[in-house]
């Protein structure tokens, strides 16, 4: 740290000042996240869960971003760095929307054409897995 | 070997003679084998997803992550253990930014320091990844065992078990993996490797996979702990 | 697997290499070319004798050879190929042809020995890496020649491996260790390739000598380039699907796994799984993996072409829009290969319409390779002549392709000798032409000697009429419905009509694999005593390579690395024949 100039100075307490602006951000993020995962708890509105839950993938995207773009330094770098690193990681787009859709399409198919599957996701257990863990503890074990 | 760094640097950045990402090789290579690690991640992740969108119920993750070390028995706490172990992460990231940007002002004792940090916050996210692996091993989840319920009181299948474990398992092994290169940088440091170097670019590149460990985290403990 | 006599006259760099160093643990990007070029050419031997194999029983499948059992013992009881044995031919043959030949032999080889050549490095970015790249790829291909040997034979559920088969031990006699070997060997080749394809990726974008842009960079590096980016991004999806694989054959998970109901057992405990998710995750590799194959074999021949032309190739800027259009659509296609899997048909309509769009820059490097051919000062080498057979093959396969692209179509066509023609032609042998286009074209610089041409035009001539001779009847089979994988056709009535063309195809394959035999000869022999080349430039090309002495040691140039000056196709221009990438542009020619 002795022979650095003003300059390289300057920067460093650019750089200090931004880690600790990233941090706060990230830090708050999390906070207003997990907030609202323990507003879900309970919930019973189906469509306002969905939304919480939008809200929380927004929320997950926008941490990515800041540790891609600040820690990982990607903001930084030059832009062509920048281009081959985003350009296919759009590829999760299709990636994602077109397992999701097929998952929820045999979902569709399953409920529909095979009766031992619907039956089996309309067995109710008892309500002892609410006790605590000891009992379902006990209850796998003799499963095993 | 290399004959890279010499060129004038008038060039552009694509007319050869240098990189035109003005980063050395190693860095491209890392940046890649991420992405490479990404689709890694990312196709357990969609997995996941997948499984999760074609079966009709799912337990509730605040039912099954509610306990946390020396806690009294039926405590339930949900979202508590899980968010000590995301700021412990994201804390152990900022200081492998502050080691990487000591490296870069050659300051060898900051990138000790704080490499030091960084290693005790990979070791405790491990130990708290430990104490919950068995915890829920107790009570009575493992791979192919599944004693939690759906949320609407129906049977779950194990999916739910299968993939937590196989996922944050995956990742609690690249996160020991993450610490042993960081132990091995610390060590490097320690014997003035880079200092001989010049410059302390391993640090860089450790530094990147630890924060993609971070990013992966990021992605694990919404999918599992909180959607 | 070792090939001592490869001449290195001049060692520039290395004084100090042992037999070790210098053949074995090498380091010298030339040198695991050809580690990847024998050990892809063993495989294709093994590869091709499977298929001779099990064309023997497709063709005679009443036929009785006591010599098959003295070789393959209880796999060929009384002679004849056993059902289990055949199973476990054609899905090694799959898995061999398609990963351990036509991507590590291929794009191992060729990346290897191109890239630095003819972007001017003086190695691979990581030579210590590119190193670790063979010796994972080789211990891939132990583990699964290893498979072939454990007493319940090697995995047998198809090349690619779909649940419940190769999530079951108990589903067939392949599904036991020799399933288990199959998965630790494509777990290592995924590794392999990594590894490599991270080390091209950097070296192309990092390594290039001064001048050479990314526009002026042969076609062949582009291609070789997005090889490795589809390499780096789709293997890892293959690597999480067999990892969750693992763990539904070991460790009691039902990630691909639900309602399965056996006969006298009734329902297995798994519930919840999805087999089609493991579809999706294969396919997502299994579509790009096309592409690796296929792209470099683009590549090779858009640059042979042009040499042998003696015109610039057509459309650079064209080639390399359509190079990039292919790899992406490469991601974004796969479903196309589950369009009767239960696959969500709107869905299948979107990816119908995604997968025709790939006609269009296929359309584009085809009219371009053309072009290329058009009033040409043509050059018919054996190199040349198995360039313009690959685009022949394209065109005849690519064709079929836009049928079976169609999921109304694909649904009559889907697990026919159809589907079995179209890739076998399209990607298949047209990337085997591309691989022996290079091999042709290139082993002067690998070996300091040329390969003898009369054996050359044989190979060609044959394996070509070969070719369509047994892919082509194989359409007229599967229009008719006749099911791919199947042991025996002979007790459909509807099949009897086949059997003759049947016997017909194996014995022409028979030829074919003969000939095959004839361009090892040639391959080896050459090697040893072939025809020396006496000129650094023997085919006049303009690309760095043969700047390099004739047997370039490591670190290629003995000198400073040239300085590239203009792009690689610089052919017939200004009156002159062509015009090396080092010379300086002159003052009365425009640049390139």
């Amino acid at each position: 740290m002795s022979n650095h100039d003003t300059h390289s100075a300057e920067h460093h307490h650019d750089a200090i000042a931004e880690i600790k602006k990233v941090t706060i951000i990230l830090s708050v993020l999390t906070i207003i996240e997990l907030i609202l995962g323990f507003w879900m708890i309970g919930m019973e509105s189906q469509g306002l869960r969905l939304a919480v839950k939008g809200a929380i993938v927004i929320l997950m995207m926008a941490k990515a971003f800041y540790i891609v773009a600040y820690f990982m330094h990607l903001k930084h770098e030059v832009k062509n760095l920048i281009m081959t690193i985003v350009v296919p990681l759009a590829l999760f787009i299709w990636f994602i929307a077109a397992f999701l859709s097929d998952g929820n399409s045999f979902r569709n198919l399953r409920n529909t054409y095979d009766p031992h599957f619907k039956e089996q996701s309309t067995i109710k257990v008892q309500e002892k897995h609410e006790g605590g863990s000891e009992k379902h503890e006990e209850k796998s074990h003799e499963e095993k | 070997m290399s004959n890279v760094t010499t060129a004038s640097s008038e060039a552009k950045w694509w007319g050869g003679g240098k990189s035109p990402f003005d980063v050395e090789y190693g860095k491209v290579m890392m940046w890649y084998f991420l992405m490479s690690d990404a689709f890694t991640f990312g196709a357990f992740l969609i997995s996941y997803g997948t499984v999760r969108f074609s079966t009709n119920g799912w337990p509730d993750p605040n039912k099954v992550f509610k306990s946390f070390p020396f806690a009294p028995e039926g405590v339930n706490a949900p979202l508590v253990f899980v968010s000590i172990m995301t700021f412990i992460l994201i804390v152990s990231s900022v200081t492998m930014v502050l080691a990487v940007h000591a490296g870069k002002m050659m300051d060898k004792k900051g990138v000790v320091r704080n490499m030091i940090w960084t290693i005790i916050g990979g070791i405790a996210f491990l130990s708290c990844q430990a104490w919950e692996w068995n915890h829920l091993h107790h009570e009575g989840a493992w791979w192919g065992v599944n004693p939690f319920m759906n949320a609407d009181g129906t049977a779950s299948s194990t999916n739910f078990t299968n993939f937590f474990f196989t996922i944050t398992g995956f990742h609690g092994f690249h996160v020991f993996s993450g610490v042993v290169i960081n132990i091995i940088m610390l060590i490097m440091t320690l014997m003035n490797k880079f200092e001989e170097r010049g410059h302390y670019l391993m640090i860089e590149k450790a530094g990147l996979y630890w924060h993609f460990v971070d990013l992966v985290w990021v992605f694990v403990f919404t999918c599992f702990y909180l959607l | 697997m070792s090939h001592e006599a490869t001449l290195h006259g001049h060692e520039l760099h290395e004084h100090h290499d042992t037999f070790l160093t210098k053949y074995v643990f090498s380091q010298d990007h030339k040198m695991i070319a050809k580690q990847f070029l024998i050990t892809g050419m063993v495989w294709a031997v093994l590869g091709g004798l499977m298929s001779v194999l099990f064309r023997l029983q497709l063709g005679y499948p009443d036929a009785s050879f006591p010599w098959l059992e003295s070789i393959l013992g209880k796999w060929a009881k009384g002679g004849q190929i056993t059902p289990e044995a055949y199973y476990a031919l054609v899905t090694t043959h799959g898995t061999v042809l398609v990963f351990f030949v036509l991507t590590a032999g291929l794009s191992g080889t060729f990346a290897n020995f191109l890239i630095p050549l003819q972007v001017g490095a003086r190695d691979m970015a990581s030579p210590f890496m590119n190193m670790l790249s063979y010796w994972f790829f080789l211990a891939a291909s132990v583990v699964m020649l290893s498979s072939m040997f454990v007493e319940t034979g090697p995995f047998s559920g198809g090349w690619t491996a779909y649940p419940p088969l190769s999530a079951l031990g108990d589903a067939s006699p392949g599904s036991k260790t020799g399933m288990d070997l199959w998965i630790i060997a494509m777990a290592l080749f995924v590794v392999s390739s990594l590894l490599g394809g991270l080390n091209y990726i950097a070296t192309i974008l990092n390594m290039r000598t001064k001048g050479m842009s990314m526009t002026r960079l042969p076609l062949t590096i582009w291609a070789l380039f997005f090889t490795a980016v589809l390499g780096v991004l789709s293997f890892p999806v293959l690597l999480s699907g067999l990892i969750l694989l693992i763990f539904d054959r070991n460790f009691g998970t039902s990630f691909y796994l639900s309602d399965i109901f056996v006969n006298g057992v009734g329902a297995l405990s798994n519930e919840g799984g999805s087999a089609i998710l493991y579809q999706h995750l294969f396919w997502f590799l299994g579509h790009p993996e096309v592409y690796i194959i296929l792209l470099p074999a683009m590549g090779m021949v858009s640059e042979i072409m042009s040499i042998n032309s003696r015109k610039p190739i057509f459309g650079y800027m064209a080639m390399l829009g359509s190079l990039f259009a292919i790899a992406a659509l490469a991601f974004l296609v796969w479903a196309h290969h589950m369009f009767v899997t239960g696959l969500n048909p709107f869905l299948g309509s979107i990816f119908v319409l995604l997968t025709l769009l790939i006609a269009v820059p296929s359309a584009i490097k085809v009219f371009n390779w053309l072009t290329t051919l058009w009033r040409g000062n043509i050059r018919f080498t054996p190199a040349m002549l198995f360039a313009i057979g690959f685009v022949s093959l394209f065109i005849s396969g690519g064709l079929t392709g836009i049928w079976l692209g169609n999921a109304a179509l694909d649904i009559h066509l889907h697990d026919t000798y159809f589907v079995i023609a179209h890739f076998h032609i399209v990607m298949g042998v047209a990337s085997m032409f591309g691989m022996f286009a290079g091999v042709y074209h290139w082993f002067p610089k690998m070996y300091g000697r040329y390969l003898n041409n009369s054996l050359g035009y044989i190979h060609f001539w044959v394996t070509m009429a070969g070719a369509y001779l047994i892919f082509w009847p194989m359409h007229y089979e599967g229009l008719a419905g006749m099911p791919r994988r199947y042991f025996d056709f002979s007790i459909w009535e509807s099949f009897k009509q086949f059997a003759e063309l049947n016997r017909f195809i194996s014995t022409v394959s028979m030829i074919v694999f003969a000939v095959q035999i004839l361009f090892l000869i040639n391959f080896f022999y050459s090697i040893f005593k072939g025809r020396k080349v006496t000129t650094t430039n023997p085919w006049e090309a303009n690309t760095l390579e043969w700047t390099t002495p004739i047997n370039p040691g490591h670190g290629n140039w003995p000198g400073e690395i040239p300085e590239v000056h203009r792009w690689a196709y610089d052919y017939g221009k200004d009156g002159k024949d062509f015009i090396p990438q080092d010379v300086p542009v002159g003052a009365d020619e425009s640049s390139h």
